[in-house]
């Protein structure tokens, strides 16, 4: 399943909260380095914009910290009731 | 008219300073300042990324100095930069740190000459001067000019610590940045400004004077205070005896500080920093406390605050806390 996929799953009402948990993830990793360059500079638009929580916001949010820190990533997708996503974010 | 500014160190990965600088102009902060060290991922790189994510907030380095960087180089890159980011581009320079500038073998030499004449080269470069520059330390010819146009408004803000500096950046400065966050201190360095300005005879409020600090927010006093003691180890360590002296802090202690930071004995070291170390070198504690400790420093004469490391003990959070439950204060009664 499309990142972009999973993120229309996630309910309108817990996509702000689940916009800056996500970037407290990206934001206190140890290895940040491992976001992408490109990846970072679209996350950094939405953010300018104050779409972080919009569909292609959370999509490219939730792309980087799957791969940054997954463990505290299914940690807040279970905080946040969203087990369905937890179980397909391995396998992508 | 007060301003508020925030530092950033580019130690870390440009996406997050950027990301924090984007964050910090949403909230209503004036300026951004870049440190610049060898060691750290480039300054002119930084901005250059931070001014095209921003519109409206003035950016520059926070300072550069003029022995690694020669002061032709500093205006190139100031003018490009302003490109980017028109009219919003401000350059701040010092003499840079000895600790730093010995690790490449350079020595600091007539601080004060070198900074005054590199202030006047990076003036006649963005300026397009056509005759030559005859100076002491700098000489650059009459062909030494830009082929490209150059905004000629961008304010040069002078980074100062002692009297001789403090009176050059008053005398020759747009902006002063003072390096101290103890109302005494910062009350005696605006006095020198001042001296400064009124020998050149220019107005104060032709200087926008700057305190530089070392700052931290948090929810309560004591989480606040955590972050800064590594900052205030190093400046207790590199403070010369008389400051040491004016704020009754043991000249011993602070040896001991240093002989432990320079054997890497940091645990030692930080352990060392007491109560009266942190007030006298950072402004910190929760947002109503640096709100009273910032309204005391804006009594001394500054026009400008700015907001140095560690911030806080989560970045983010504290420049959420600093925007929203202390800038507000300051901008209403502006």
């Amino acid at each position: 399943m499309e990142y972009r996929e999973l993120v229309k799953s996630i309910p309108l009402t817990l996509r702000e909260t689940l916009s800056e948990k996500l970037m407290d993830i990206m934001l206190e990793a140890k290895d940040g380095s491992k976001v992408s360059s490109s990846l970072a500079k679209m996350i950094l638009f939405y953010w300018q914009r104050d779409q972080l929580a919009s569909e292609a916001g959370l999509t490219n949010l939730l792309k980087a910290v799957a791969g940054l820190d997954p463990i505290k990533t299914a940690t807040v997708m279970d905080d946040f009731g969203l087990k369905e996503i937890k179980l397909v974010l391995r396998p992508i | 008219m007060k301003s508020f500014g925030i530092e950033f160190v580019p130690m870390d990965l440009y996406w997050r300073t950027t990301y924090y600088t984007i964050q910090a102009e949403r909230l209503g902060y004036d300026s951004i300042w870049i440190t610049d060290h060898f060691n750290n991922r480039n300054v002119y790189v930084s901005l250059t990324v931070m001014a095209n994510y921003t519109n409206r907030i003035r950016l520059g380095p926070g300072v550069t100095n003029p022995y690694l960087v020669h002061p032709v180089m500093t205006a190139q890159s100031v003018a490009s930069l302003d490109e980017v980011a028109p009219g919003r581009v401000i350059c701040g320079i010092g003499a840079g740190d000895r600790t730093t500038l010995d690790m490449v073998g350079i020595e600091m030499k007539s601080p004060l000459r070198t900074v005054r004449e590199a202030v006047e080269v990076i003036r006649r470069q963005i300026a397009r001067e056509k005759g030559s520059y005859e100076g002491r330390v700098y000489t650059t010819s009459a062909g030494a000019r830009f082929n490209f146009k150059v905004n000629q408004n961008i304010p040069i803000y002078i980074g100062a610590q002692g009297p001789k500096m403090l009176r050059l950046a008053g005398a020759i400065g747009d902006g002063a940045l003072i390096n101290a966050s103890h109302p005494d201190d910062i009350e005696n360095a605006v006095k020198q400004i001042r001296r400064g300005a009124e020998k050149a005879n220019r107005k104060i409020n032709e200087v926008d004077i700057a305190a530089y600090t070392s700052f931290s927010v948090a929810d309560n006093e004591k989480n606040a205070r955590k972050p800064v003691i590594p900052v205030v180890a190093y400046i207790v360590a590199g403070s010369p005896p008389s400051i040491l002296e004016k704020h009754s802090i043991s000249i011993d202690k602070a040896e001991q500080i240093r002989s432990d930071l320079a054997n890497r004995r940091w645990g030692e070291a930080f352990s060392a920093v007491d109560s009266d170390m942190i007030d006298t070198f950072s402004v910190c504690g929760s947002p109503d406390q640096c709100t009273d400790k910032i309204e005391s420093l804006f009594k001394t004469g500054i026009t400008h605050f700015v907001t140095g490391s560690p911030l806080g003990p989560n970045i983010r959070a504290a420049i959420n806390l600093f925007g929203e439950e202390i800038l507000p204060y300051f901008k209403e009664l502006s």
